[in-house]
């Protein structure tokens, strides 16, 4: 048994799988930026390798589902604590249980890696709502966000498809990066908000309408609180307009 | 800036807070070279204090009412601060809103102002300009005013995703004390042009599950709007409601009629009608309430019919007075009760019996069906069919999905059954896995209601003041408010007077 690290790259933890499999067996999957050398277990670097990665992922879609495939991917790219070694986990059990394995609801190794599905399925929806766009000069549209997932990549089709008459930036500034669209094309890149262009002329006129609408529009002989940060967790306020 | 745009958003958005429906689901729009798109499932963009979700710009076109309705804050008789917007004003802003994702699109009702038609022309300019001259895909909710010409329903029924006439009261004889300029004729007829108009362009679809599978586009569901098979009287033809209830009937002669095919170009109405009604201004039954709804939903197959308890505004002597609390759980209740009747295949009589016309305060509907109908009880989780896992309390229909899933590969154990999303601290006492009870005791209304109200206490503290504490209005420092709910029997607020011979 031995610990792998990995590049932090999903190519890199398929690798990781490989070699689980053709190697030795692993006792953890680590990235290695982030690596506390274990008591137990000696570790080894992995070298992520495209074609070995290929050849996991294609076994996934194969052997396991397409669907499962995707729920792995997705559990990937979340920030949930040891989430490869519960993907190892439910790997395993999926090439052994097959195309099945999502339906055992009540198993240990996929309960987990549901819940996290859950979650960050939870963020892509919540930020297609809690996302405020400002208006800069020269009609570009730009949004600030720190999800706690690394969940650029979901986004992008929504609003890459609702947006596309306007360019906009979409800038995750927790990790550094930004989606950048155009005409219902985007791609993801590194970003700071260096030489970002100054705000259009009307937009604190339009930000100040929309907090008058919304104070208003709530009614003081019902004010809840506690329902109101169920639905809007208040580590996503700063960055509302409107609170 | 433009001070008097952000007033009349104030007056304007003011007004039209009390309207319930905040939804913007139920049409799938990808942006097809328009500006914007719908999402099916609705998305939410922020909650404000009362905790009620944001997701359209909410407004009033005017507030300049012709009417006088004695719930309204915006009736002629009160001295309100008024206004209106211009069509182009609030087509920009709309736009400039959508365009910040502040909003998924718009919610647009109106005071009568002039007249319903004059009115309504005013909010077709506006939102033809919003969807033609912006191309403005988001979606857009509309306000039929009762009494608008046909015409004029039909030309906003193709610009707006969804269209809705407020009922306002559930039975007419409140609607006649409470708002005597509108008549229940004038609401049904747009109703019922919306209903045929979706089942002329083929796309009427039923609320929830309640039609699952059955085609409604036929003319078997063809209402017709003239006199002989609409008949709000009170007590003559009990076809889906009983005594003062609004009465529908589905006559045998519609099938009969051929109804003309239309051709639309734009789609009519693509997200349905809804509806809203106001509980606790009148004096209905929680089961006349409920039994409106499921024939309106019968009948005209809305999509959703809301309630909205009633805020005091107004002093006058045929409402409850100013300092009365809105029945909310009475509204919680009856949301839930609706529920059970889109998506779990309940029918409003079974959640009543004679002597108890309203919803227990203290426990959802459906334990409290579950209680009376104990002998069907427990239910064997790993051979109940769909419908039956639906009685069971606590488990819902994602968590019924995902039973009948995974029983195809392996038995469910109870275990397994939280993993799943079942609520156990009610379930458990309703079902048995794998042939074992979990429920402790013997299975007793009693014993399982005093559990669950017991588990419900520690969770929260909505609960109404017990039966025997006295109803402290003006007890020193501990100042509250109750609704008189005096409808219902379990609550101590019916042994408050209330003056002007209003409730019961």
């Amino acid at each position: 048994m031995v610990d792998y690290l990995y590049d932090g790259s999903f190519e890199g933890f398929l690798t990781c799988i490989y070699w689980h499999y053709y190697g030795e067996k692993a006792s953890g999957i680590y990235p290695a930026a982030q690596y506390q050398p274990s008591l137990f277990y000696g570790f080894t670097e992995v070298q992520t390798e495209a074609e070995k990665a290929t050849r996991v992922y294609e076994a996934i879609e194969k052997k396991i589902s397409a669907y499962d495939l995707q729920r792995i991917y997705r559990v990937f790219l979340s920030s949930v604590e040891n989430r490869e070694l519960l993907l190892l986990n439910y790997i395993r059990l999926g090439f052994k249980e097959g195309s099945k394995t999502s339906l055992l609801h009540g198993n240990p190794y996929v309960f987990p890696v549901a819940q996290a599905e859950k979650k960050i399925g939870a963020e892509v929806h919540r930020l297609y709502g809690l996302l405020r766009f400002s208006v800069l000069e020269g009609d570009i549209l730009y949004a600030v966000v720190e999800p706690d997932h690394d969940i650029l990549e979901f986004m992008a089709e929504h609003f890459s498809d609702r947006y596309k008459h306007d360019p906009f930036i979409l800038h995750d500034k927790r990790r550094g990066k930004a989606l950048v669209a155009q005409g219902g094309e985007w791609y993801i890149t590194a970003f700071t908000e260096a030489n970002l262009p100054q705000f259009s002329a009307q937009e604190q006129e339009y930000r100040a309408l929309w907090k008058k609408y919304f104070q208003t529009i709530a009614i003081q002989e019902r004010t809840n609180p506690t329902c109101q940060k169920n639905f809007m967790p208040v580590r996503y306020w700063k960055h509302l307009t409107e609170i | 800036m433009d001070s008097s745009l952000m007033n009349k958003l104030k007056i304007l958005a003011d007004s039209a807070k009390y309207d319930v429906s905040c939804s913007s689901s139920g049409v799938e729009r990808k942006n097809s070279g328009r500006r914007g798109s719908a999402s099916n499932a609705g998305i939410c963009h922020s909650w404000s204090a009362d905790g009620r979700c944001i997701s359209l710009l909410k407004v009033l076109f005017t507030n300049k009412c012709a009417y006088d309705c004695q719930y309204c804050t915006n009736r002629r008789s009160v001295d309100v601060q008024r206004a209106s917007f211009e069509p182009a004003e609030l087509a920009e802003l709309t736009m400039e809103f959508y365009r910040r994702n502040y909003i998924e699109g718009l919610f647009l009702s109106s005071a009568v102002e002039v007249s319903p038609d004059y009115t309504a022309e005013r909010i077709l300019q506006c939102l033809s300009m919003l969807r033609y001259d912006y191309g403005f895909a988001g979606y857009i909710h509309a306000k039929i005013i009762p009494g608008v010409s046909q015409e004029l329903t039909h030309a906003i029924g193709l610009v707006a995703d969804r269209l809705s006439v407020n009922i306002e009261l559930p039975t007419e004889a409140s609607l006649q004390r409470l708002a005597p300029q509108k008549k229940a004729k004038a609401i049904f007829t747009p109703m019922t042009q919306i209903t045929n108009t979706l089942i002329q362009q083929r796309s009427l679809k039923g609320p929830g599950t309640m039609f699952k599978g059955e085609n409604l586009n036929d003319s078997l569901h063809y209402l017709h709007p003239e006199g002989k098979t609409l008949v709000p009287t009170a007590g003559a033809q009990v076809h889906l409601g009983e005594g003062s209830l609004y009465q529908m009937s589905n006559g045998g002669e519609h099938a009969l009629i051929r109804e003309p095919r239309y051709k639309y170009k734009e789609k009519f109405c693509p997200a349905g009608q809804t509806t809203q009604m106001i509980i606790g201004a009148g004096t209905e039954t929680d089961r006349q309430i409920v039994k409106t709804s499921e024939s309106l939903y019968r009948s005209f197959k809305m999509k959703r019919v809301y309630f909205s308890a009633y805020i005091p505004i107004s002093d006058s002597p045929l409402l409850p007075s100013v300092f009365t609390a809105p029945p909310l759980t009475r509204e919680h209740r009856l949301y839930q009760a609706d529920w059970l009747l889109r998506f779990y295949g309940f029918t409003a009589e079974e959640m009543f019996t004679e002597s108890e016309p309203n919803l227990d305060l203290e426990l959802d509907p459906k334990i409290t069906w579950a209680l009376r109908n104990i002998q069907l009880f427990p239910i064997e989780v790993n051979k109940a069919s769909m419908e039956e896992l639906l009685r069971i309390p606590g488990l819902g229909t994602v968590s019924a999905l995902r039973i009948l899933r995974q029983r195809k590969v392996s038995a469910v154990k109870y275990d397994d059954l939280k993993k799943m999303g079942v609520v156990l601290k009610r379930a458990r006492f309703f079902l048995t896995c794998s042939g074992k009870y979990y429920g402790e005791k013997e299975l007793s209304p009693e014993y399982v209601r005093s559990k669950v109200l017991e588990s419900d206490r520690i969770k929260s503290q909505l609960l109404p003041p017990k039966e025997d504490s006295q109803l402290s209005m003006f007890t020193p420092g501990s100042f509250r408010l109750e609704a008189p709910d005096s409808l219902h029997p379990n609550t101590p607020q019916r042994r408050l007077k209330t003056d002007g011979g209003l409730l019961i």
